[in-house]
């Protein structure tokens, strides 16, 4: 009697081109993202120890750090409220113009940065449009910073709340009005707690843009050393005077900082969105 | 709570989903809204509930208006479709938030929430599944959690659309008894909407079938399907068989077919239609009487206890359905292409020109 042999099959996936798709992405991420970032260590490394704590550590360059960190997250959380408010009105009412104002909204992307950073400072100088009303300076002050990194970031919570709302199953809403609730109650009952994951993407990619952003913020900030320089600035004068190791060692730190807390961010995600979307 | 729907109308546009409708139900009464897609009867539902605003008419609940009332203070239990879960909340979470947004002074305090929530899951047989979350929920579970919910507010009214649409077969008939006895027990007025007939037939009081955004008929559901009062309500209602033709001296004549209708006694009319449930033709081997269409059987199903057979006339392009039982069908041992005589045992004949607007 023949026995057949059980051939233990390889087990196929019924989505063909796993293999392909994912070698392409490992790829793509190592070459466009790792390695330009590895070389941010590497060059770092051209340092001693002590030459390292010495340059991150520099009074100057702490006080850059708790300025960018600062802004970038007051930003981030401005973006927050009023991009969300933005996507509301634009998902929920009809209004004439709504198109329009749906367009202008991604016009911050368009815009060459620097562009924006000198419209921004003519505005909000002491003598400019808008600057002339306020007794206090904006421009020139880490408030004008928080403005510069508010319109640069814009778009990003805006476009990633829309969606979901649009999405948004009514019944769910007029349910919560049937079982009593008013529509504050709703909104921070039922409809909030949908958005919440859309809010953290929008709020982390406008916070990490805000972290990095250069030609918009140095027109309005003024650079004032320990008051209103920001650190990719910073970087930016250390390579000028061809001081690379100086200005990756100080890059490494904004990288693992940013890194860090981007990471945070994706685990609140990561936690919000096992509670409702399977688990 | 009796509910009075006063000369109600609604228009969506150019549509006019609702055209003067007026019901009166009783306090613990089960009633079924019942029609085709588009008929009107979602949108008077969600007009009972507040949640669609009516153009011209009133709503009373106990004889008060509450036409204008915002549906948070209707006190009304609704159940949608589709759940309408909240889908980050656990099946707890679920069905205390009623009672959790009420505003501080008539909230009931935790423990009694805790309390109210278990009874209502028990009531609903989901008291194991208190932590689980909407998407580890099977359709049948989701929509019991969904009716505990409604509940929770102890609802005056309970307001369900085609609550068991989304179900399949089984589970749908399960929900449908289960209703039934739920009603039986706590005596909330109830109304509910479907399109499929059975469902409505099964579990209501009384049926009131729509069309077009009008009422067709109000009635028991013997009364309905027994005595529908339109062709359309004949039709909606299961299946029928239609003989076309003309009335003659009080006789309605088609082809070879010749029956006698008492209450059209002596009038002619150039077009009627008359209608037979499939259960109401007799099969006969023999003619014995005028009334009887000479057929050929061209199909049979066999489901259960019920035999279908399908019949073609001889002296028309048209075919017939009737419906025996399957001791009645082997007594007669009827096989497909044999010839028989089938004879309608009761007919109900609509004058066209009558129903047309």
């Amino acid at each position: 009697m023949n026995i057949l042999p059980v051939r233990k099959r390889k087990r196929r996936n019924i989505i063909p081109g796993f293999g392909l798709s994912l070698g392409y992405t490992m790829l793509y991420v190592s070459i466009l993202v790792l390695l330009p970032l590895s070389m941010v260590f590497i060059n770092t490394t051209t340092m001693n120890w002590s030459e390292f704590i010495e340059t991150i550590t520099d009074e100057r360059v702490v006080a850059s750090y708790k300025l960018s960190f600062g802004t970038a997250l007051a930003a981030g959380i401005l973006n927050v409220i009023f991009g969300t408010i933005i996507a509301w009105v634009l998902v929920r009412y009809p209004f004439p113009g709504k198109r329009i104002v749906d367009g202008l909204v991604d016009l911050p992307f368009a815009l060459p940065t620097a562009v924006a950073g000198i419209a921004l400072t003519t505005l909000y100088a002491p003598q400019g449009w808008v600057g002339q009303f306020f007794d206090f300076k904006i421009a020139f002050t880490p408030l004008g910073i928080i403005i510069a990194l508010t319109f640069i970031g814009l778009p990003f919570v805006v476009r990633t709340v829309q969606p979901v709302l649009q999405n948004f199953n009514g019944e769910v809403e007029e349910a919560s009005a049937s079982l009593g609730a008013n529509r504050l109650q709703t909104f921070i009952k039922v409809i909030l707690p949908e958005l919440i994951p859309a809010i953290l993407t929008g709020f982390s990619l406008a916070f990490a843009r805000a972290l990095g952003e250069y030609g918009s913020v140095v027109f309005i900030a003024g650079n004032m050393p320990m008051k209103t320089e920001i650190t990719p600035l910073i970087i930016m004068t250390k390579l000028e005077q061809y001081d690379y190791a100086g200005a990756t060692a100080i890059a490494t730190v904004m990288l693992v900082v940013s890194f860090l807390l981007l990471f945070i961010i994706n685990m609140i995600q990561w936690v919000t969105n096992r509670k409702f979307l399977h688990s | 709570m009796s509910i009075q729907i006063q000369n109600v109308s609604k228009a969506f546009g150019s549509f006019q989903a609702l055209d003067r409708i007026n019901i009166d139900i009783q306090t613990g009464e089960l009633v079924a809204l019942l029609g085709p897609s588009g008929s009107g009867k979602t949108s008077l539902l969600r007009i009972i509930a507040g949640l669609e605003e009516l153009d011209q008419g009133a709503i009373l609940f106990d004889g008060k208006d509450i036409t204008d009332v915002n549906p948070k203070e209707r006190n009304v239990g609704f159940v949608f479709q589709h759940y309408a879960l909240f889908r980050h909340m656990t099946v707890f979470d679920n069905v205390a938030y009623g009672l959790k947004v009420r505003p501080r002074k008539t909230r009931p305090s935790k423990a009694d929430i805790q309390k109210k929530v278990t009874e209502l899951l028990k009531l609903v047989k989901l008291e194991n599944f208190a932590d689980r979350y909407p998407s580890q929920l099977s359709g049948g579970q989701r929509q019991r959690v969904a009716l505990a919910r409604a509940l929770a507010v102890e609802p005056k009214v309970l307001l369900l659309d085609e609550p068991f649409g989304a179900l399949d077969a089984k589970v749908r008939k399960d929900l449908r008894r289960w209703l039934r006895k739920l009603h039986d027990d706590f005596h909330i007025t109830s109304i509910f909407v479907t399109h499929d007939q059975e469902e409505a037939l099964d579990v209501a009081d009384r049926i009131v079938v729509m069309n077009n955004g009008k009422i067709e008929q109000i009635g028991s559901p013997e009364e309905v399907y027994d005595h529908p009062n339109s062709p359309f309500v004949y039709d909606f209602l299961g299946n029928v068989n239609l003989f076309k033709g003309r009335i003659q001296n009080g006789k309605l004549k088609h082809g070879s077919f010749e029956a006698d209708i008492p209450e059209l006694f002596s009038q002619n009319h150039e077009e009627a239609i008359g209608y037979v449930r499939p259960h109401d033709i007799q099969i006969e081997k023999t003619k014995i009487s005028e009334d009887a269409v000479h057929t050929t059987i061209s199909h049979i199903h066999i489901i259960g206890p019920i035999v279908q057979i399908e019949l073609k006339r001889t002296d028309a392009e048209e075919f017939l359905e009737a419906e025996v039982t399957k001791e009645h069908y082997h007594s007669l041992q009827l096989k497909v292409g044999e010839q028989v005589y089938v004879r309608p045992k009761q007919l109900k004949v609509f004058i066209p020109e009558d129903f047309s607007i």
